[in-house]
């Protein structure tokens, strides 16, 4: 997995000039408006919380919870890293948006015929060995691109060599961990991250799902068996009633 | 000369018309409009009202048949016997509403055949998906009979009718299995939701719980049609089978109302059992509805012999159960999701719509098949036809 692709975001070296937005909306063929909130032309933002500039986006996860819930499998987590969406497959039922523990995932809600809409780091980009847009535009390197592994030690080195940085890497563990990180030198509940679980959120429902064939197995060993003792005592009724019948 | 009579028009007829009319514009707005114009549904708030009242309660309403056509032919309760039809009918209505309204809820819905084909096997909703068609391919196999049974060609009627009477139990089996697998994974439908659905509802055993107060809703719903059916529909039932049904749901309320305390305790639940706040709030408007007053009701003679009572409770029952459904998807999600959702009324319109169609076709059901035995005709009219046709 060392070519797993991932993005470090450093939040002490953004200066909110939206240069990641714009370049965002280019390779998209959006329009050009800056936008508050991540939207389906908005794959991408920087939100400004007090004097610090908060950049959002899909955070590609390595187990998400998004490709686990989709029905038909449109979402799936790529070996190079990105989570892409295979808009041909979806039905459009919304369940990753209900599973996403980020709430990533936009929706189309004005078109009729509408797809799900997030960042999918460029996959296409990357996969020609260009690097994401938002990260090629970024004048500041407050975001980077790179290997996981070397991605999370950087990120590391950051937090350890400077005293100012929070000591976490958000994205290290949350969802079980992901392939964008944030440092910052503010706490992250106070940037607007959430709290994610710290677990692979497949987790939280392969457990039950895996229930499944044993409940068919012991419920339909049970169910049969339950049948059979009617079926049984149905018998000795009639008999003993014949038997009546006969004396 | 023939003269077309124009139907009576009475208070029935014209609700039932508003309701299909503002169920027309509803399905207009939807599908020439979009979600955003027939809808209030946003990115934080992506399932609603169709999500949680026409599927979540949808498939819960429909329990019943599983739960009867297991207790009559998998365990032997004769007793029951005269009721099964009308609870595989119920059962199965309720399914092909909730197959209508997937239609509205789906954002592409032509493409609903895909997971036939394009298979995630870690996906909740995948196995859901499966268990929607397969039971309800059951419900209507299941149900088979008393249409096949007014077919006039004697041959291939004797031919079905065999073939399924020998086939029946394993459907039943198939039926019971799942019917038990589809609710509980409704349940499991939020357990990817932790750290956003509010502690009251979240829990590991949602499936479970989903589950276990599927039976006695679904319960509830049988008892509300065959009193219907007795009060309007001209049908001949001993009342009492109602209250044989009605001894179970008593007991089943009161094991889910139980697991559910257990288990918010265990998960260190308790101190959001006494907030100030909406969420805690339509907690108890649920445990009230569905738990409290049901089961206090339910265990005293007079409720139970007497089938006004004993309906009105049914609909306490049924509306306790829709609060537990709609708290899940909607009420519980809605501090983490940051918006307040509240349905636009287009969303009520075409619910409402799918389910006056269902209510519609049980009634023609009941009244065209043999689903319950009837009493001789009385009205005038109809002697006359009889007389006619000797």
């Amino acid at each position: 997995m060392e070519t797993t692709r991932a993005i470090l975001v450093d939040i002490t070296k953004c200066i909110g000039c939206r240069s990641c937005e714009q370049a965002c909306k280019e390779v998209h063929g959006f329009p050009m408006e800056t936008e508050a909130k991540l939207s389906v032309t908005a794959l991408t933002v920087i939100e400004e919380r007090g004097d610090k500039f908060v950049r959002r986006m899909c955070m590609h996860c390595q187990d998400p919870a998004c490709a686990s819930a989709c029905l038909v499998g449109a979402l799936k987590k790529t070996a190079a890293g990105p989570v892409t969406y295979d808009a041909s497959k979806c039905i459009g039922c919304r369940y990753c948006l209900v599973a996403c523990p980020f709430n990533v995932p936009r929706y189309e809600w004005s078109k009729l015929v509408p797809y799900v809409k997030k960042c999918d780091m460029c996959a296409q980009r990357q996969a020609q060995g260009q690097p994401p847009a938002c990260v090629e535009a970024c004048p500041t390197g407050a975001s980077i691109v790179g290997n996981r592994d070397e991605i999370l030690e950087e990120a590391q080195r950051r937090i350890v060599t400077d005293s100012k940085y929070v000591k976490h890497i958000y994205g290290s563990e949350e969802a079980g961990g992901t392939s964008v990180f944030f440092i910052s030198d503010v706490p992250f509940e106070k940037l607007g991250f959430v709290a994610a679980p710290k677990q692979p959120m497949p987790v939280l429902t392969a457990n039950a799902l895996g229930d499944g064939p044993t409940v068919i197995l012991l419920g339909g060993a049970l169910l049969s068996g339950l049948y059979w003792i009617t079926q049984r005592r149905a018998e000795v009724a009639l008999a003993e009633a014949q038997d009546k019948e006969r004396s | 000369m023939t003269t077309t009579r124009f139907p009576r028009i009475t208070l029935w007829r014209i609700i039932v018309a508003v309701i299909f009319a503002a169920g027309l514009y509803a399905t207009y707005a939807r599908f020439a409009l979009g979600f955003k114009l027939a809808t209030n549904l946003t990115d934080p708030q992506p399932w609603g009202l169709w999500v949680g009242l026409g599927t979540l309660c949808g498939v819960g309403l429909s329990a019943g048949g599983f739960a009867i056509a297991a207790a009559v032919y998998l365990l032997g309760f004769e007793r029951y016997r005269p009721v099964l039809r009308t609870a595989v009918l119920v059962s199965f209505l309720g399914y092909m509403s909730v197959i209508v309204g997937m239609m509205y809820e789906l954002g592409l819905p032509w493409r609903i055949w895909h997971p036939i084909v394009m298979w995630n096997r870690h996906s909740v909703l995948f196995e859901v998906s499966w268990c929607v068609m397969l039971y309800t391919t059951v419900l209507a196999l299941e149900f088979s009979p008393s249409l096949i049974e007014k077919i006039p060609w004697a041959g291939f009627r004797e031919f079905y009718l065999h073939w399924h009477h020998k086939l029946l139990i394993a459907l039943v089996l198939a039926g019971t299995l799942l019917s038990s697998m589809h609710q509980s994974f409704l349940g499991a439908l939020y357990l990817i939701t932790k750290g956003k659905l509010d502690p009251l509802w979240y829990s590991p055993y949602l499936t479970t719980e989903f589950y276990l107060s599927a039976i006695p809703a679904g319960l509830a719903v049988t008892i509300m049609a065959l009193y219907l059916c007795v009060r309007s529909l001209n049908v001949r039932l001993d009342l009492s089978v109602l209250s044989d049904v009605s001894r179970v749901i008593a007991p089943l309320l009161a094991l889910w109302g139980l697991f559910r305390a257990v288990d918010l305790i265990t998960h260190d639940a308790t101190p959001y059992l006494f907030m100030w706040r909406e969420e805690t709030l339509s907690f108890w408007v649920e445990i009230g509805l569905f738990v409290l007053v049901p089961v206090v009701l339910l265990s005293r003679d007079k409720v139970r012999n007497n089938p006004q009572y004993l309906y009105w409770t049914c609909a306490l029952v049924v509306m306790g159960f829709m609060a537990n459904r709609l708290n899940v998807s909607i009420t519980g999600l809605q501090a983490s999701s940051g918006v307040y959702y509240v349905p636009k009324w287009t969303e009520f319109a075409a619910t409402l719509a799918v389910l006056t169609a269902a209510v519609m076709a049980f009634r023609y059901a009941v009244i065209y098949l043999d689903i319950l035995p009837k009493n001789p005709p009385r009205q005038r009219w109809m002697v006359a036809n009889t007389a006619a046709e000797a």
